[in-house]
């Protein structure tokens, strides 16, 4: 392909974010100059990595693309919704390119160290967790946040940062060394899974008992959201990686026992669950943010109000969980679906590295990782749209809020790590 | 008035992004035509085998390329078997089969086409199992396993 067809999906981001200032520049009179200058940073930014990557051979040029255009809408939904927001929101952005290509040098530093290193994933994560449960501080119903610095001070959500550690930890458990007929699995995990007993029961057990202890601690923070997204990862987790029939039964039958207990006797689940089946029963208390949601949704009909016409202040946490919703209702169902379709080629991207990838431990991360943030995209726009009941998480890249953003391109700092080792062993071959 | 023109803008921001995505889906439909090419087994009849070493070359190529009835070989978006070396012609020389064998003929290539050495002239000349094709940089095998197919 020519230069110039590479460089396009480039130009139309450049091309978004002028379009991008101009109606936020027609919609409000008084937003800073800092957002046009962040909006221009975020071009300048995706214009060098590009180039870095495509033409230092760091492997797949299209994950940063997707990435920046994810990036650049949703700074552009931040800033119409708050100018601080969205001057914060780009600025992390720009923070996490740098985490990104940080992730992505750390990984290849160390990449035959990171297999062994499983114990010290747990750990890290159950300190991460002990320190949230200590520390921590509620909001909206879960204990999730550590306060750093006092009242005004930096809030970090340390769950975000154990998604990578989840992964790790199951790529780590799902490749360990004892079975050797494990080459032969890899090059057809994407098939069937064959029944296994022996070598594979005893990291199917260790996987299962790391994720209850992951769950554990999320339950007590009552973060159903992760808690949701880390049992649907180790799910597939354990299927891709062959586990029986009965075994996958045994834990969708544990997961429904799990759910059924919150549902009976944790009282914010149950008013989650009536929420879902009818938020027009209770419209103005339970099912207030659903049924705003659903208002803007049906509001934005197919082409949107325009960005900037929207009434997005009716819905509640506009900013992070219920973003897509304002998305639905300025740019309509034509615009919701081109976000969902980034997130659609984002995945398939990562489940490719996955399977062009030749070292197991590097594969089980990229598919971990790729699989776990398509889902993670599923759970919340599903959430919002009333498919599913809705947990609170964030919509990768475009939800407002710092560890989510930086924790995000870390993992697919990772991921952009993989695709670069892949052309480094097949050329040594 | 402020409505409309924000209307109007919307809607161009949301075609830009689906004209995003086009091209990078345009972009995943070459990768994917190229990793068929490379999966999909032992039907063909007959494949080309890389003999340079891969870490010489500055640009990503596969250790082979099976054979499709008719290949046309080159650097341009439109060959059925894209190379990028930047030494090859757009279209560089086509491969194609006939009566149960494989002939090779160079395009009018502007650094030729090569068989055991020699370069190729206007006329088509058929492979057997085991010639050595050069085309730019690039050294081939020419491998039929089953001999001639019926």
């Amino acid at each position: 392909m020519s230069e110039a067809k590479s460089m396009k999906p480039l130009f139309y981001i450049i091309l978004l974010n002028a379009v991008g200032a101009a109606l936020i520049s027609i919609s409000g009179g008084s937003r800073s100059a800092e957002a046009l200058v962040l909006t221009g940073a975020i071009c300048v930014v995706s214009i060098i990595c590009y180039t870095v990557v495509r033409f230092a051979g760091f492997g797949d040029p299209y994950l940063f693309l997707i990435i920046s255009m994810l990036g650049s809408v949703g700074g552009i939904m931040q800033l119409r919704i708050r100018t601080a927001y969205g001057v914060r929101q780009l600025k992390w952005f720009l923070l996490g390119t740098a985490c990104y290509f940080l992730a992505m040098l750390v990984f290849l530093a160390m990449r035959r160290l990171l297999p062994k290193l499983a114990p010290l994933y747990v750990g890290l994560s159950v300190a991460l967790y002990a320190a949230t449960l200590i520390f921590g501080r509620t909001s909206h119903g879960s204990r999730n946040w550590i306060i750093l610095g006092g009242e005004n001070g930096l809030s970090i959500q340390p769950s975000e940062l154990i998604r990578i550690f989840f992964v790790l930890t199951l790529a780590a458990i799902f490749t360990s060394p004892p079975a050797k007929k494990g080459k032969k699995k890899k090059t057809d995990a994407e098939k069937a899974p064959r029944p296994r007993l022996g070598p594979n029961a005893v990291r199917l057990l260790s996987a299962s008992a790391v994720t209850a202890v992951n769950l554990g601690f999320l339950l007590l923070q009552r973060e159903w959201g992760i808690a949701l997204l880390f049992f649907a990862t180790y799910f597939f987790f354990i299927y891709v990686y062959g586990a029986s029939r009965g075994y996958l039964l045994l834990n969708a039958a544990a997961a429904v026992g799990v759910g059924a207990l919150g549902l009976k006797y944790m009282g914010h689940i149950q008013t989650r669950v009536e929420a879902w089946l009818d938020p027009f029963a209770d419209a103005s208390g339970k099912g207030y943010q659903i049924t705003q949601s659903l208002f803007a949704i049906g509001e934005g009909g197919f082409g949107g109000r325009g960005i900037g016409e929207g009434s997005v202040y009716f819905i509640p946490e506009v900013h992070s969980d219920f973003i897509f919703s304002a998305i639905c209702e300025e740019m309509g169902i034509l615009g919701g679906f081109a976000i969902v379709m980034l997130y659609f080629v984002l995945t398939y991207r990562g489940l490719k590295i996955a399977l062009a990838c030749t070292n197991r431990f590097n594969k089980a991360v990229a598919f971990g990782l790729s699989l776990m943030l398509g889902l993670q995209s599923f759970i919340i726009i599903g959430g919002v749209t009333k498919m599913i009941p809705l947990t609170g998480i964030t919509l990768p890249f475009i939800s407002y809020g710092g560890s989510s953003m930086l924790t995000t391109f870390a993992a697919y700092g990772i991921l952009q790590a993989i695709s670069a080792i892949k052309e480094e062993t097949t050329d040594e071959l | 008035m402020g409505e409309i023109l924000s209307k109007i803008l919307t809607y161009i921001f949301v075609i830009i992004i689906y004209l995003f995505i086009y091209s990078i889906i345009r972009m995943i439909y070459f990768d994917i035509r190229a990793m068929n090419r490379k999966k999909s087994g032992n039907l063909a009849d007959a494949y080309l085998k890389l003999i340079n070493l891969r870490r010489d070359l500055d640009f990503n190529i596969d250790e082979s390329y099976e054979l499709e009835d008719d290949e046309i070989i080159g650097r341009g978006a439109k060959c059925t078997l894209r190379l990028p070396d930047k030494y090859l012609s757009v279209r560089h020389c086509r491969i194609y089969k006939a009566d149960g064998s494989f002939f090779i003929e160079d395009l009018d290539s502007t650094n030729g086409t090569f068989l055991n050495g020699d370069e190729l002239g206007d006329e088509a000349v058929e492979l057997i199992d085991g010639d050595k094709i050069s085309i730019g940089r690039l050294n081939f095998i020419f491998v039929m396993p089953k001999g001639v197919a019926e």
